[in-house]
């Protein structure tokens, strides 16, 4: 009903899943007992009619979302990106301006505002979440009933097949992260204080939060996504998510049984965060590679008709990545120049001078740019798509990059505290606008030789446009959800840390 | 102040978000992330440049301008919504609808021939005309690949096999409506093309406004007596593979034939031309036979002959005299034998009849001696030059003819640097005039004026053997094992696409473990069935 239906369909199912969305957000306000704030915006402080008026926002604001979602691809995997985005969206819409011109206070819109109202973020996106969840469900369901066709379905349906590979997944990456960031970082994938149990514990608990992981990424994502770039994306996304509903609510709950929503709590576990995200991370890459690999040896030719082959445009790919590296290395040089980095970058071939580091600065620009082309690589149709990408994968290398592999290579150990994150903003603008510049330069070098996206002739037109519906699907999503998070979460924890 | 940087922003937003087919969310999230980076751009770094304070990107910086993040983001996602709205709403698009339909083609440019010249000409308008829509390049080809003939040779040795030296035509020119056919008519005055697929097929027509001849060449045997009938040529891969199995099957033959003067000439292998083609093919036969030879005990090698038949008194006539005569000199120590000054007169079952008199017994002669542009380019109006070949203008227009381009072994191209000078029929070359005719045609097509045609000769490359090679770059000679190393490095670099590269690597590296195999994959006699109207251009370099 949702995607063929009428409008009242649309808005109806909206508005169920809002409800749905309103429920989980609810419970937290009853157990943060704030429900008397959202009662005062119709000027009372019963706690039931603050629930009341909470659903009943809950479920307009789920009617919309199903409405601004009406195009889009109805995976879980999509529909779940488009509401974290919209959750988050909506906190800053409605906690941080709509809510404060309604009760007729003056909007601020300070970092003091934003920490105060730092629980109301987290419900907004586990709102956000369940909205997107319950959404692609009933898009799944209406599809299976009226019998669609293969192409207008939902989704291709979980199978056990792509659980496993899930699974796999999560344990190679679990075993990953462990070996490469120590067995004292590994654990903070789960929560802060389990760094503190015995090993036979950790190990239990990491393994099994990496078999969680790869399966609820596979449950998202039963087809892995076409390409790898967009995939880590998607996997630094599930870890933002998986850390919200996990790391700040689930275990504290189990642990402690109370949230420990504020800012100043969060920015407490805040060093679990790039565990997380470098966790789900290596998750999504390694159930796409094993998905590539399963499609590569045991699918047909018949249902790979569209796919090139991981070799086709391979050099083409490392020239423009190269080059596209040079140039957003060249606009994160000037933060580096401006801050007076380059000598400690040097450090990392044991030298000391600018040139030095100038000179492993632009290689190191130059390899990311080569790994961005491989990885991103006719993924990007205009410079909405390249810029959200590139600053995304910017984001990536700041958490792979600046807050881990650059201390450890030097002798120290990652930068993961939120006070760390904090001082570590300005390197965090530089690798944006890295990955800003890379991404439109490797973007305007395709379009340059080969727009794929141009549409050159009727037999091209409907190939072009699946293939540009296909990665609209969430892209713009993912892309906000992780330019958001980056800012909003370091800024408003960095001071409260 | 801060109205003008709003507005400068929002136009920029609006520019890059644009008007989204696939709905308002897009819109929203692609606007809120242009926001941020719009907060990134403006408070954190433009502002204290303004101001004359220092730039930090601090988190004091971002916490102190957060009120301008939360604006600029709200600012953004209605920037997006906004301008996706009144995109819509200007062009009356219906919002849901998917972009897929195309309006036709107004004006179709239409190249004939696949070889290096049609394909460069193609390729480089699917580049110029990316974007354009009114413009169909369509390419009319008789077999479906573009082969890379400076590895011909090779195969014809059984050192690389066939589809690694070729590309198809749909792989290297996606956008390019491509027709395998064979081209029977050109009207220059309806702008029609006539071609058909296949005998048994009706002849079709193809309407052009600008037509790109690019046909190549084909054998010329100057009608000598037999030598049609009876003479190998080398200049499609079903030559190489024909030539090959020849080869093969003269030696299963001649290992147990009792009769010297049979054995005599299934022995002798005569190749007539001593330019790059000849000498390269010569080399690799003697490699080729060479290599094989263990298969065939009662051959004896002093029975095998290899002679290079050439009318000139040296060999490889666009080298310097220097790597000719070195060529010359290292070719004779391996054993080749050479006819200099001499032509080939004639050609029998039995034997080769030179013009000094001479005979030579043998089954066996490879016509690599003389070239003649493509039938078809006689019959076509407009001026030509003395060998048949269609005269064009520096710009590359056929005199005479309007909106039609004639490029490649079909083409007497002048050369504005040296006047009275044509440039030669080379791979270099022709690549470069399919990239000038394309620009032509654009220019052509946009009413601006054509440039001319402006090449020199990069270098020669010639590889002689295993090991051996003779190479001129930029009137620099280089020879012996560097000069067939930068043969082998530049023609593998040249090879159309990564996975030719590596498969043509993998043959080189596997040949150095592994002898060359003596498969027949023909089983009867081969006959030289030499195709007197192959389209395929003439390229040895």
């Amino acid at each position: 009903m949702a995607r063929n239906g009428s409008a009242t369909d649309l808005v109806a199912s909206g508005a169920f899943a809002g409800v749905a969305g309103g429920l989980v957000f609810g419970a937290a306000m009853v157990v943060l007992g704030v429900l008397p704030t959202v009662a005062s915006l119709v000027r009372v402080d019963s706690p039931l009619v603050g629930f009341v008026v909470h659903m009943a926002i809950a479920a307009v604001i789920g009617a919309l979302f199903a409405v601004l979602v009406r195009h889009q691809s109805p995976g879980a995997g999509e529909t779940v990106f488009w509401g974290l985005a919209y959750g988050m969206f909506w906190w800053y819409l409605g906690a941080l301006t709509l809510r404060l011109v309604v009760l007729g206070q003056p909007v601020q819109w300070t970092v003091a505002a934003a920490q105060e109202a730092f629980p109301s973020l987290l419900g907004h996106l586990l709102y956000g979440a369940t909205t997107g969840l319950v959404l692609a469900w009933i898009r799944q369901h209406d599809s299976d009933r009226a019998g669609a066709p293969p192409t207008e379905r939902a989704d291709t349906p979980v199978r056990a097949g792509g659980m496993l590979r899930g699974a796999v997944a999560g344990v190679v990456s679990a075993w990953l992260i462990t070996a490469a960031v120590g067995e004292q970082y590994g654990p903070l994938a789960v929560s802060a204080a389990m760094a503190q149990r015995p090993l036979g514990t950790v190990t239990a608990a990491v393994f099994g939060l990496g078999i969680l992981a790869g399966v609820g990424f596979a449950a998202l994502y039963p087809r892995a996504p076409d390409a790898a770039g967009p995939s880590l994306v998607r996997g630094a996304g599930f870890g933002f998510l998986l850390w919200v509903v996990l790391g700040l609510t689930l275990v504290p709950l189990v642990e402690d049984g109370a949230l420990a929503w504020s800012a100043q709590a969060v920015a407490e576990v805040f060093v679990t965060l790039p565990a997380y995200l470098l966790f789900c991370v290596a998750v999504a890459a390694v159930y796409t590679w094993i998905d590539r690999v399963w499609r590569l040896l045991f699918t047909a030719p018949v249902e790979r008709a569209d796919d090139e082959g991981p070799g086709a445009r391979t050099l083409r790919a490392v020239g423009r990545g190269a080059l596209a590296g040079c140039v957003g290395g060249l606009l994160f040089t000037m933060v580096m120049a401006h801050l007076d980095l380059f000598p400690r970058v040097a450090r990392l071939v044991g030298g000391s001078s600018a040139g030095v580091g100038l000179t492993v600065h632009l290689t190191i620009a130059l390899i990311v740019g080569v790994s961005y082309g491989l990885l991103f690589r006719r993924q990007t149709h205009d410079l909405a798509a390249a810029i959200g990408w590139g600053t995304s994968y910017g984001f990536l290398w700041w958490v792979l990059g600046g807050l881990t592999l650059f201390p450890v290579l030097l002798g120290g150990e990652p930068l993961w505290t939120a006070e760390d994150a904090a001082n570590s903003f300005p390197s965090l603008v530089g690798h944006l606008a890295y990955g800003a510049g890379l991404g439109v330069t490797f973007h305007l070098l395709e379009a340059r030789h080969d727009p794929w996206w141009v549409p050159r002739g009727a037999a091209f037109a409907a190939r072009a446009s699946r293939r540009r519906a296909q990665m609209e699907s969430s892209a713009p999503a993912v892309w906000t959800l992780v330019v958001l998070m980056a800012f909003t979460v370091t800024v408003a924890l960095g001071g409260a840390g | 102040m801060g109205f003008v940087v709003g507005v400068l922003v929002g136009a920029v937003i609006g520019a890059v978000v644009g008007y989204r087919p696939r709905g308002h969310a897009a819109a929203v999230g692609s606007g809120v992330l242009l926001g941020m980076l719009a907060w990134m751009a403006e408070s954190l770094t433009l502002l204290p440049v303004l101001t004359g304070e220092p730039v930090t990107w601090a988190l004091a910086d971002a916490e102190a301008t957060f009120p301008f993040l939360v604006g600029r983001l709200l600012y953004g996602a209605l920037t997006g919504l906004g301008t996706h709205y009144l995109l819509a709403v200007l062009t009356r698009t219906k919002l849901a609808s998917t972009g897929a339909s195309v309006p036709p083609p107004t004006r179709r440019v239409v190249v004939l021939g696949g070889g290096f010249a049609g394909i460069s000409t193609a390729q480089r308008l699917e580049h110029r005309l990316a974007r354009r829509t009114d413009v169909e390049v369509t390419l009319v080809s008789d077999s479906n690949y573009l082969l890379f003939t400076p590895m011909l040779a090779e195969v014809a040795a059984g050192a690389l096999q066939a589809r690694h030296i070729s590309a198809p035509v749909r792989a290297l020119c996606p956008h390019t409506v491509f027709h395998q056919a064979r081209v029977e008519a050109v009207d220059t005055d309806r702008q029609e093309v006539r071609l058909r697929r296949g005998d048994d097929h009706p002849p079709e027509v193809l309407h052009y406004d600008h037509l790109v001849v690019a046909l190549g060449a084909t054998a010329n045997y100057r009608g000598l007596p037999g030598v049609a009938e009876h003479a190998f040529a080398l200049k499609t891969l079903g030559d190489a593979i024909r030539l090959r199995n020849h080869v093969i099957g003269l030696l299963e033959r001649a290992d147990v034939e009792p009769d010297p003067v049979r054995r005599c000439r299934q022995l002798t292998f005569v190749v007539a031309g001593g330019g790059f083609a000849g000498a390269e093919l010569i080399a690799e036969l003697f490699d080729l036979v060479h290599d094989v030879r263990r298969y065939y005990p009662r051959i004896d090698p002093a029975e095998l002959r290899f002679v290079l038949v050439h009318s000139r008194e040296r060999i490889l006539p666009e080298l310097s005299r220097e790597l000719a005569d070195y060529a010359l000199a290292d070719l004779r120590l391996r054993g080749v034998e050479f006819a200099l000054s001499a032509r080939v007169a004639e050609m029998t079952e039995e034997e080769v009849l030179l013009s000094d008199g001479q005979r030579m017994p043998t089954c066996t002669l490879v016509w690599t001696a003389g070239n003649q542009p493509h039938p078809l380019v006689a019959e076509l109006p407009g001026r030509h030059a003395g060998n048949d070949a269609l005269a064009v203008t520096p710009t590359l227009q056929v005199r005479g003819v309007d909106n039609v381009w004639a490029l490649g072994d079909c083409a007497a191209v002048p050369d504005v640097t040296s006047p009275g000078e044509f440039h030669p029929p080379t791979a270099q070359h022709a690549l470069r005039e399919g990239r000038t005719a394309a620009d032509n045609i654009v220019a052509e097509l946009d009413r601006k004026p054509a440039k001319p045609f402006r090449f020199r000769t990069i270098g020669l490359l010639v590889a002689l053997g295993h090991q051996k090679g003779a190479a001129e770059l930029r009137g620099r000679p280089f020879s012996g094992l560097l000069a067939w190393l930068l043969w082998r490095g530049t023609y593998l670099s040249k090879l159309p696409g990564a996975e030719k590269k590596i498969r043509v690597a993998l043959d080189w590296t596997l040949d150095l473990f592994f002898s060359r195999d003596v498969v027949l994959t023909e089983a009867r006699a081969v006959q030289p069935r030499p195709r007197v109207t192959s389209p395929e251009p003439d390229r040895t370099r």
